[in-house]
């Protein structure tokens, strides 16, 4: 065998091995390696601060292209919602059926927002036009400036020009252009393109942020172990959340008659998986033992009492039927599987019956 | 001549094969076939990248489903067949067409270890290429709206099909090369016209034919390009995995001793 051939064989093996090996690891290990997630939950969480109380994700590609929200398009809604996205896409430049690949979206009840209420910041990653989203924001009254070497559009009094939904207003038309929403925030709204294909939205102080952990690292919601842990185990959704209850209800401020009322939740997720229907699994982290099973009794005894109310609703009892109460030690899990077809029956319920002719 | 004796001398012409295999004009066709597909996924995960894929049946196609129908259409449909057959029925014709069978033959080995060494220098050479490639075009398509690891098992199944398909196309094609006269011509009608027509008719006849173990094999749902081919989908049978692995095997050993007793018995008279 000539050195060549040595070298030909070595070099072909050396890529089915490696490939196999590749592939074995991810295999057993588990640890996903496609484009969307890096080691423990979606690369854009190392733009999100490590104190996040609530981080949400959504995998809008996956989810506009799936039969359950074309069904819900055609059945529920259309008109609106397609009117709303055209107007959606005329004002930002953005399309969300088409631009928009996933977002994520973050709460943190500790940082300084409007009235200390916390602030938020969205991470959408997709193909946007630049230029436009910044001319039309800066028509709308947003000032430009450069933050550690990016474009940080801000307006302290500036509202995103985001369509609301209209629909609580009854004398409404959904075709009507959409409202603009009211300041929320006194420390204003931010954007920032943070790479190609990746931009940030929300409160001045999360986007600065962004921008800091992008430019310099740090400390962030990737490196945050307990909160990537429980990321991780979202895995296989296209749309999650999870959460610190503990966090949001000191912050909340409630009564103390309604927050003694609240059962003693840790953590929280929800991952849901679109498709053909809804699957999803709700599962929360009491602070003890005894609190988890007083928690499970609860929802046990509201399980069965949506079972005797929907005895005689067919169209429900199979989304009935497939909750399932589970989650040993502190953990509590329910688990649903909401068929399409409960969507049909949720969307003949909104339709109102066509008005009768006068005879 | 014992059997250890055989393999050693199969050893030996297929050391000195698979360099001339690899190095030869024939590579030039092997490169484009297996760099095909490879261009291919290159350019659809740019795409991707870009852009979304196609919407197909109210359904987006996904990497995995991608990476399904590239291995029917592409390497399980053409490539396994094509390299089965420009190589196996080049084994020993084309020592024959360059006259240089006599210095093979005169040596002091059996004529059957030549082919054995020849067709392993051939499996060698293919399946050094074939899976690579296989292999990059997965980590290329898959990731796109996939997972790698949960794609795994369908990955290793394939590279397993492919090299079981390379060994009994390449088998048969020896047969084929070693038996008859202008074996490429009867190796094309065998591949795109035998295998075609009697997989899509209903009855035994199928059974005939590599392609039908050989799809068995395939862990991916085969693509359906029209409603006819749907209902062909519907009609057909498959045997079970174990069943096509046994066939698949029966065919390589029964060609590749049919093949050997072929090229020891035959007369090579070359043309002057």
């Amino acid at each position: 065998m000539t050195v060549k051939t040595r070298y030909f064989v070595i070099v072909s093996l050396l890529v089915i091995v490696i490939g196999l090996g590749t592939g074995l690891v991810a295999y057993y290990v588990g640890f996903p390696t496609n484009a969307f997630f890096s080691r423990g939950g979606p690369e854009e969480l190392r733009f999100l601060p490590s104190s996040a109380s609530v981080i949400a994700y959504a995998d809008v590609r996956e989810v506009m292209a799936s039969e359950l929200r074309q069904r819900f398009r055609r059945s529920v809604a259309s008109g609106a919602q397609e009117n709303g996205q055209r107007e959606f896409q005329n004002l930002t430049g953005i399309n969300i059926e088409t631009d928009i690949e996933r977002v994520i979206a973050c709460f943190d009840a500790t940082a300084n927002g409007s009235a200390g209420m916390g602030a938020g910041v969205v991470l959408a990653r997709g193909t946007f036009d630049d230029v436009k989203i910044e001319a039309l924001m800066r028509q709308h009254g947003a000032s430009l400036e450069n933050y550690r070497g990016k474009r940080l559009i801000t307006g302290d009094r500036f509202v995103p020009p985001f369509p609301v939904n209209n629909n609580s207003n009854p004398g409404n038309d959904s075709t009507q252009a959409p409202q603009i929403a009211p300041p929320q925030s006194s420390e204003g709204f931010s954007l920032a393109f943070m790479e190609p294909g990746l931009v940030a939205l929300g409160s001045r102080t999360l986007v600065q942020h962004a921008i800091d952990l992008l430019v310099s690292g740090g400390a962030s919601a990737a490196t945050n172990d307990d909160l990537v842990s429980h990321v991780r185990a979202m895995e296989g959704g296209n749309v999650w959340a999870v959460g610190r209850m503990d966090v949001l209800r000191a912050r909340a401020k409630l009564p103390d008659i309604v927050a003694n009322q609240l059962p003693p939740i840790t953590w929280f997720s929800i991952r849901g998986r679109i498709d053909g229907g809804l699957q999803a699994l709700l599962s929360a982290e009491a602070r003890d033992d005894e609190s988890a099973n007083n928690l499970r009794d609860v929802i046990r005894g509201f399980l069965a009492l949506a079972k005797l109310q929907t005895s005689s609703k067919p169209e429900f009892q199979r989304f009935v039927q497939s909750l399932e109460l589970s989650g040993t030690g502190r953990t509590v899990a329910l688990s649903l599987d909401v068929p399409s077809q409960v969507f049909d029956a949720l969307g003949a319920i909104a339709t109102p019956p066509p008005s009768r002719q006068p005879q | 001549m014992n059997n250890s004796s055989l393999l050693r001398s199969a050893f030996r012409v297929f050391d000195i094969s698979l360099g001339q295999m690899l190095w030869s004009r024939r590579s030039v066709l092997l490169g484009l076939l297996v760099g095909a597909p490879v261009v291919l996924a290159a350019a659809v995960r740019l795409y991707a990248a870009a852009s979304q894929l196609p919407v197909i049946n109210a359904t987006r196609l996904s990497g995995p489903t991608l990476f399904g129908i590239i291995i029917w259409w592409l390497f399980v449909r053409f490539i396994v067949p094509v390299l089965g057959v420009f190589y196996g029925t080049a084994l020993i014709a084309d020592e024959v067409d360059d006259k240089t069978i006599t210095y093979l033959f005169t040596r002091p080995v059996r004529r059957a270890s030549v082919l054995i060494g020849k067709y392993l220098a051939y499996l060698a050479c293919v399946v050094l290429l074939v899976l690579p490639s296989v292999v990059l075009v997965y980590f290329l398509v898959v990731p796109i709206g996939g997972r790698i690891g949960e794609s795994f098992p369908s990955l290793a199944a394939d590279l397993g099909m492919l090299a079981v398909g390379l060994a009994a196309y390449g088998a048969v094609f020896a047969l084929v090369g070693a038996r008859l006269k202008r074996p490429l011509i009867i190796g094309l009608v065998f591949v795109f016209g035998w295998e075609l027509a009697v997989l899509s008719i209903p009855g035994y006849l199928k059974r005939l034919s590599v392609a039908y173990y050989l799809q068995a094999l395939v862990p991916h749902a085969m693509p359906q390009d029209s409603s006819i081919s749907g209902l062909l989908l519907a009609l057909q049978d498959q045997p079970p995995v174990s069943v096509s692995l046994i066939y698949l095997s029966v065919i390589v050993v029964l060609s590749l001793w049919l093949a050997g007793k072929a090229v020891e018995g035959r007369e090579y008279v070359l043309e002057q």
